[in-house]
């Protein structure tokens, strides 16, 4: 019934006695971090065995997913693709203008409801549909070849490389070779110890709701949400450093522009050890559609830390509705129980736990280990 | 679902008695407490009440913020005064707790006696049980009176409660829609379901998990929890939130809290995200720390 018991977020938190008890019930799911499951996510998943399989095959094959839809044309990637689990090539890009569609009674562009990103998601930050490095697990799917699957978020460099410099690409290279053997604590993504997902990588990590008042446009995502403020007021002081940052936005046209400071930087932007320091300042473009069913999410990062050059990076993200089926990933929301009445999406609470197992509980014993 | 909402009317039913005494007091609260009255804004406050709620009509003035819909409208951010989150019951102040008068009807909170048993005990252990200390979420009621701020969102559809505190988001839906009827699922929060009654949102919570406290000094509740708010605004910058809690294996009886919350309105005042739960291991990111 509830779609979102799949993902690890309404789990009950476990630390202590009750992590141990639930290490004897830990089953990998294929792709994502291994998670404890109770009971009554057992549940859960005995009842919709759909979507259960249709989270695993998101999270751990995007590349045969894409594969079976095929390459995209420039034609069928402007429709999103309807229901199901779909992964893009590349769709062509949104054209920053005038905003022709329905507005809120503030003026804004009425952009809230149900979205999620369209290649791939957060294993693999410049490869989207090529899977996690290093995977020692047999997937049992070939990866197809790299010009067959989605381009880099990457869009600029060309290359779709980040501009890493030497350092800092040794230490990406470091997180990623330690992601499967993780024996330092900074070898375990945060976000698999429920940390949010940050930016940009609560955009390719399940799906998001944006709901919009006057002054504000408020991401609710998977793991964390986001304040915009769209007030013109300065960013918080230096001295407070945020997981989400500090987000300071207005609406130009069709794009929603947005100024972000304050990052601690954190949250890695992938499974793939790829990181920004705390001094990295980002300018975000949310470029609607007009028929509001994509938008480009378009963000220029600076840091001039670990980067020899500013970067941008380019997520495509679709519509979800209620006329879509929960699938467990990029679409989570069930019909609310309003019988006889219309047909409503129930944004249930989405409250992250301590997923501390897997990947995470790995490199904390191997930690303790390594002490004694 | 909603049958549960007579419970709210069995509580109305016992305080009667209050209203009558509210009505003795004088007739010019008679008149200001026209509408708070009707939504239970009045019979509140401990025993014997009339001081309490002959003060909360009185309060009761003033031009409220409206939606465009013409619903009283709670954006805002907000945060209690009270020392509620230390302990509900009237208490003296202790080396972790300054004292308070308390929020609960009738001062004692009605444990069974197992459940009066396990509240001592948690309160022995109030400085390493209290699940606030690994930064879970508070749970409902708590995270309203938790001496943090939170901001209201509102849209006719819903009403949108951002906790500052582990920076957690609760939805209140206002569209009529029911409680799942899947009901095992369990919330940190609860379900929320609210309904306008006159100025006053009335929201029914159920599908709890057990997981949370209602205070530091150990007050508890387990999955059974049912929580009926009545959320009122008194004046531009003031709600007077009520909750009756009822859990039949924990409490003898429903009981009600009664706080007051109040507007942030210093200049350039914002909720601060606060992801507490991340502060035993975010050193180690982005680059651990030589």
């Amino acid at each position: 019934m509830n779609s979102i018991i799949l993902s690890h977020m309404v789990l009950p938190r476990m630390t202590g006695p009750l992590l141990a008890a639930s290490m004897a019930v830990t089953i990998p799911i294929v792709g994502h971090a291994q998670q404890t499951r109770t009971a009554s996510a057992s549940v859960t998943a005995a009842q919709a065995p759909s979507a259960a399989s249709a989270a695993q095959a998101t999270a751990g094959a995007p590349q045969s997913l894409a594969a079976a839809q095929g390459p995209a044309t420039a034609a069928t990637a402007a429709q999103p693709p309807q229901g199901g689990l779909h992964f893009e090539m590349n769709p062509p890009p949104i054209a920053p203008g005038p905003w022709t569609g329905k507005r809120l009674p503030d003026g804004q562009p009425d952009v809230g409801g149900d979205w999620s990103n369209t290649a791939g998601n957060h294993n693999n930050f410049t490869d989207p549909q090529g899977g996690i490095p290093n995977d020692p697990q047999d997937r049992g799917r070939p990866v197809k070849p790299r010009a067959s699957r989605a381009q880099s978020r990457v869009s600029d460099p060309p290359d779709g490389e980040l501009p890493y410099l030497p350092w800092a690409r040794a230490k990406q290279l470091e997180f990623q070779n330690g992601f499967f053997n993780n024996t330092k604590p900074e070898y375990i993504e945060p976000l698999a110890r429920c940390a949010p997902a940050g930016v940009p990588k609560s955009f390719y990590w399940h799906g998001y709701e944006i709901r919009q008042y006057p002054g504000y446009v408020v991401f609710l995502f998977n793991s964390g949400s986001r304040i915009i403020h769209l007030d013109n007021q300065q960013h918080l002081p230096a001295a407070i450093s945020l997981w989400q940052g500090d987000s300071r936005g207005h609406w130009e046209g069709n794009t929603l522009v947005v100024d972000v400071s304050n990052l601690n930087s954190k949250a890695r932007l992938g499974r793939t050890g790829d990181f920004t320091t705390e001094n990295v300042h980002v300018v975000e473009r949310y470029i609607f559609d007009n028929g509001n069913k994509r938008y480009d999410y378009v963000a220029t990062f600076t840091d001039p830390t670990a980067f020899s050059r500013p970067f941008t990076v380019t997520i495509p993200a679709r519509r979800w509705t209620v006329d879509d089926k929960p699938n467990g990933w990029h679409y989570e929301v069930p019909l609310a129980n309003n019988p006889g009445k219309e047909r409503i999406g129930d944004h249930l609470e989405r409250i992250c736990v301590e997923n501390n197992g897997g990947f995470g509980r790995v490199a904390v014993q191997n930690n303790a280990q390594n002490k004694k | 679902m909603m049958s549960h909402l007579g419970s709210a009317s069995r509580c109305a039913t016992r305080w009667r008695g209050l209203l009558v005494a509210a009505i003795l007091v004088s007739p010019a609260v008679l008149a200001e407490t026209g509408t708070a009255a009707g939504n239970g804004a009045a019979g509140t406050g401990t025993q014997p009440g009339i001081v309490k709620s002959a003060h909360n009509a009185g309060l009761k003035s003033g031009k409220i913020p409206r939606s465009a819909d013409g619903r009283p409208d709670f954006s805002g951010i907000w945060q209690t005064t009270s020392a509620a989150d230390y302990d509900l019951e009237p208490h003296s102040g202790r080396k972790d707790a300054p004292p308070g008068i308390g929020i609960v009807e009738g001062g004692v909170i009605p444990y069974t006696p197992e459940a009066l048993a396990t509240k001592h005990k948690n309160f022995e252990a109030r400085a390493e049980d209290d699940p606030r200390l690994k930064c879970w979420t508070l749970g409902t009621p708590r995270g309203i009176y938790y001496p943090e701020p939170f901001q209201i969102f509102q849209r006719p559809q819903d009403v949108t409660v951002f906790f500052e505190f582990g920076h957690s988001v609760r939805t209140i839906h206002t569209d009529g829609t029911l409680h799942p009827i899947d009901n095992d699922q369990e919330f940190w929060l609860g379900d929320s379901r609210g309904h306008w009654e006159g100025d006053t949102l009335v929201v029914d919570v159920t599908d709890f998990n057990d997981q949370t406290w209602l205070s530091r000094a150990g007050d508890f509740h387990d999955e059974a929890l049912h929580v009926v708010e009545r959320w009122t605004l008194i004046d531009a910058n003031t709600i007077d939130y009520q909750a009756t809690l009822e859990d039949p294996k924990i409490y003898s009886k429903p009981w009600k809290i009664e706080v007051f919350l109040y507007r942030h309105r210093e200049p350039n005042f914002e909720l601060i995200e606060n992801y507490c739960y991340t502060l035993d291991y975010d050193k180690y990111y982005p680059v651990p720390k030589e």
